[in-house]
């Protein structure tokens, strides 16, 4: 792949090829986008939608003291998430890397871990209910154990049912990545960092941890756009009491208020934006996607 | 391909090895746990204990009427799973081999694809049916619904595609054409043959995300619903462990798919590396 | 076979967006020839041979091949083939099906094509592997089969890019012979690139040294070596020493050229030189006598050893002489050791006046010397 062209594919050729890419990329996210942008400036009347140009859906949106509410908590569950699956899935990853030998139980290990990708995330999200209820297995295991006498309430319907879930989903967005990065280290990099007298942990820190930052930040992205484009879960699994930004965007969109869902939806996707540009600020994506 | 230093297996190693054996237990044991329940007595209940074994849920699932049109819901997955898959293994493929050279435009349509990953799925689905809407088209789940599941399965497959056509070597088509090879010639004897592990990684991508995809489907499938929509209806309104039959049908779908995607990519690269380590 | 084999390239120019990676190159490669081309990386070699192959069209000028305009011929049907520098064997096919690839491409029946490709591979000893896919083979197997593959087309030419350079230097060496063996059986046209010199002045009926995509010189390797064009052709193919000079007078007879530390040199007529022009020319490291005393100053240097080399058939002296370049002396091993010197000695260097050969060419750039 030498950047040179052939004759025989001729310069035509690599605007054929992603024609249909293109055409199904612009008509089916880049004009609906636009469409939400317009409806966002557009009236309702409490029945109908009409064509104008006006700033009153936004006006709407930001006078609301729910509103800014809402963001807090969206990104509440945003940072909280990231936290917890940077974490593990930078254990994990590491774990992987560096301490399994072989490589193909380092590749069997990690498949395992992103084979429930490929799965419902409808079913997984369910599959927590029988072990957070108040009968739920948890709940019981602790009841015997003697460590409560009541069963927990805040375990099912909760913020931290609502995390425990993100994280349950989303831990492999960050493990792919990370791992990637990190099996891209060589090896020799470690060995001459412990010839040069370095500790386990000044490896981890001063090379392991450097060299996977495009991983994190990878990661990172997918964590924060899948947490903040939630609906479903922080409904489901706080039972109604929380609410996050597109559940709430949701609501206006069932009760069809899309001018107002709109206004709300082009807030979300500048604030999404930010953060990816302040995550890509730090670490040059591109140059690491290019290799 | 030892990474590891030392020989002998460190506290680290254990702590580590522990601590993985947790997450795989918290990845699966939820999921190992409603498989178990779904075979739940027929007077059992959502959690334990188990009042007998039975498969009544299943039964339950496509003889009640409760649960609305699961057959037809399912059977609307499938297809557009299917139709995913190949529209996503075509369309990713013949655009990473363009995106291999520089052409105009590839910056922006690069960035409109990942700006479709990174968009919040509802989002996205209330912009294609107010599309839809404004253009006077009735929503349909094969049209628009196939529409906003392919633009959550393209980006992702082309972000595939690009790391597959990394262990690609251009020269293999230079050959191929020196050879007297016409384009298409090209194509299906060398490029598609080469990449064909890869494009089966693709195209497992291209039926899961579309298979389970549930926000953009929900205001593009118009009046008739696809499984997850399904599935999320019920997870507010039933509680029985049909809930969890259900849940235990679809992932074995899942689950059979990726089983088949690996155990044929397995065999293509045995058939391609019979001599072990030689071709790294 | 040699008229409809020779190669014509006629004011080719090949543009990469601003960058002439080939300039206005003239070059007849004659039919059946050994042509090898050579070069620094990035001197338009390679992306010469890929447009006689017709994986690149010229942004201007012609390539005729027999004869025949092949400009803009597709590849795989101008009669040429090309062997890849990382062989390009198709991985998902065995070594038979990757040599009867253009039977197949071309419609030859399935039994057909097998029985050809079985031939090819038993010509080149590897019939016995016939089942195999490439990644099962070692780096001179590969290079065999991907010679198969190009030859099974029956090619007026073939071409070949940088053929060794994946091989160790023992299988080099083998697979050198058996290329040249090769080309005598069949007595098509070969076109080489390589970087490697000794590789080039082995093979070659041709040498075609190339810098900033521009032809430096080509000519039979002999006249290559002992008769450099320019002074880059002198350093890149080594075995020469630069040396530059004022002229002092010129003429029928000869022309004297005064170097800066005062020492004069003879050298044959240069046309139209005048005193007070600059020359360059080159000395043959293998024809310069050493002593401890000074000669009467003319075709000589002076110099301190900086370095000494033990190259088992001769011995290589390194000499600083005040100039950008050090001086280099092979001396027989023979006669060094009855006198050796020792780094930091100061030596005097003087050979025959027919030794000079005068550097026409203008090139005076560094390239990268070959040091053997």
């Amino acid at each position: 792949m030498s950047g040179r062209s052939s004759p025989s594919g001729g310069s035509l050729a690599p605007y054929l090829q992603v024609a249909p890419l293109a055409f199904l990329m612009i008509t089916m996210v880049g004009i609906p986008l636009l469409t939400v942008v317009l409806l966002s400036f557009w009236e309702f009347d409490g029945i109908a939608v009409y064509p104008a140009f006006t700033w009153a859906n936004y006006k709407e949106v930001l006078s609301s003291p729910v509103t800014l509410s809402l963001f807090l908590s969206t990104l509440k569950y945003a940072l909280m998430t990231l936290i917890a699956t940077t974490v593990v899935g930078f254990t994990c990853s590491y774990f992987l890397v560096f301490h399994v030998r072989d490589l193909r139980v380092q590749i069997a290990l990690f498949l395992l871990c992103t084979i429930p990708f490929w799965t419902s995330n409808v079913i997984r999200m369910v599959s927590w209910i029988p072990f957070l209820g108040r009968e739920g297995l948890f709940n019981s295991l602790l009841m015997q154990a003697g460590i409560i006498d009541q069963p927990l309430d805040i375990l099912l319907y909760s913020d931290f049912a609502v995390v425990l879930t993100y994280i349950h989903l989303f831990t492999l967005f960050m493990i792919v990545p990370i791992f990637n990065s990190m099996a891209k280290i060589n090896p020799n990099l470690i060995e001459a960092a412990r010839d040069a007298g370095a500790s386990g942990w000044q490896i981890l820190w001063g090379v392991i941890v450097p060299l996977s930052k495009t991983g994190i930040a990878l990661g990172s992205i997918f964590v924060v756009t899948l947490v903040m484009g939630d609906f479903f879960v922080v409904r489901v699994m706080s039972g109604g009491q929380s609410a996050s930004v597109v559940s709430a965007m949701k609501n206006n969109i069932d009760q069809l208020y899309y001018p107002v869902a709109s206004a709300m939806a082009v807030l979300l996707i500048i604030v999404v934006l930010l953060m990816v540009t302040a995550i890509l600020r730090v670490v040059d994506i591109r140059s690491e996607l290019a290799r | 391909m030892s990474q590891s230093t030392t020989n002998r297996r460190g506290a680290a190693f254990y702590l580590l090895a522990t601590f993985f054996a947790l997450f795989v237990i918290f990845l699966y044991g939820p999921m190992l746990m409603i498989f178990i329940l779904s075979f739940q007595g027929p007077t059992g209940g959502l959690t334990f204990p188990m009042r007998g074994v039975s498969t009544h849920w299943f039964h339950d699932l496509w003889t009640s009427s409760r649960y609305g049109d699961l057959g037809g819901a399912f059977r609307r997955s499938l297809v557009l799973g299917g139709l995913s898959l190949a529209i996503t293994a075509v369309v990713c493929l013949f655009a990473g081999l363009a995106f291999r050279r520089r052409f105009w435009g590839a910056g922006p349509i690069f960035y409109l694809s990942i700006v479709s990953l990174v968009v919040p799925g509802i989002l996205l689905g209330l912009g294609i049916s107010q599309l839809f809407q404004l253009l006077g088209l009735r929503l349909a789940w094969w049209l628009s619904g196939l529409g906003a599941h392919l633009s959550w399965t393209l980006p992702f497959g082309l972000l595939i595609m690009f790391a597959v056509l990394n262990r690609f070597d251009g020269s293999w088509e230079e050959a191929a054409r020196d050879a007297g090879a016409s384009p298409r010639q090209v194509l299906s004897y060398v490029t598609v043959p080469i990449l064909f592990p890869g494009l089966i990684a693709v195209a497992l991508f291209g039926f899961t995300l579309s298979y389970d995809e549930m926000p953009r489907s929900l205001l593009t499938v118009g009046a008739k619903n696809t499984l997850p929509i399904e599935i999320s209806n019920m997870t507010t309104n039933v509680t029985t462990p049909a809930l969890y039959a259900i849940g235990t049908v679809t992932s074995a779908v899942s689950f059979l798919v990726i089983a088949t995607a690996f155990i044929t990519i397995a065999i293509v690269q045995k058939r391609r590396a019979r001599a072990k380590g030689k071709s790294a | 076979m040699t008229e409809q084999s020779r190669i014509d390239i006629r004011s080719v120019t090949k543009l990469y967006g601003a960058v002439r990676a080939v300039n206005d190159v003239d070059l007849t490669i004659d039919g059946g020839a050994y042509c090898c081309m050579i070069g620094p990386s990035g001197c338009g070699k390679t992306t010469l041979l890929r447009m006689i192959a017709g994986h690149e069209t010229p942004t201007s000028g012609t390539i005729s091949i027999g004869g025949e305009d092949m400009t803009t011929v597709r590849t795989g049907s101008r009669g040429t083939a090309l062997m890849f520098q990382n062989y390009a064997l198709f991985p998902h096919l065995s070594l038979t099906d990757n040599v009867a690839f253009s039977l197949r491409v071309n419609g030859v029946a399935a039994s057909e094509r097998r029985d050809k490709a079985r031939e090819m591979l038993d010509r080149v000893q590897l019939l016995h592997l016939a089942d195999r896919v490439p990644s099962e083979l070692s780096g001179g197997q590969q290079q065999r089969v991907a010679l198969a593959r190009a030859l099974i087309t029956n090619p007026k030419v073939l071409l070949l890019d940088e053929p060794l350079s994946a091989l160790d230097e023992f299988l080099r060496l083998r697979m050198r012979v058996e290329l040249k063996r090769l080309q005598n059986q069949l007595g098509i046209t070969f076109i080489h690139v390589t970087h490697t010199q000794p590789e080039a002045i082995a093979l070659a009926d041709q040498v075609v040294v190339m810098d900033h995509g521009v032809v430096e010189q080509a000519a039979s390797p002999r006249t290559i070596y002992n008769r450099p064009h320019s002074p880059y052709v002198a350093r890149f193919m080594g075995g020469q020493n630069v040396l530059t000079g004022t002229v002092q007078s010129a003429g029928a007879e000869g022309t004297v050229v005064e170097s800066k530390d005062g020492n004069l040199y003879d050298l044959p007529p240069i046309e139209g030189a005048k005193p007070g022009d600059t020359a360059n020319f080159s000395v043959r490291r293998d024809r310069i006598q050493i002593s401890d005393t000074k000669g009467d100053g003319r075709n000589c240097t002076e110099g301190t050893v900086v370095n000494i080399e033990y190259q088992g058939t001769f011995v290589k002296l390194a000499l600083e002489t005040g100039t950008r370049e050090e001086f280099i002396v092979y001396l027989d091993d023979d006669a060094y050791y009855a006198a050796p010197k020792a780094v930091g000695d100061k030596v005097h260097a003087s050979w025959a006046p027919k030794v000079n050969h005068i550097l026409v060419g203008a090139n005076n750039s560094t390239g990268t010397p070959y040091e053997d």
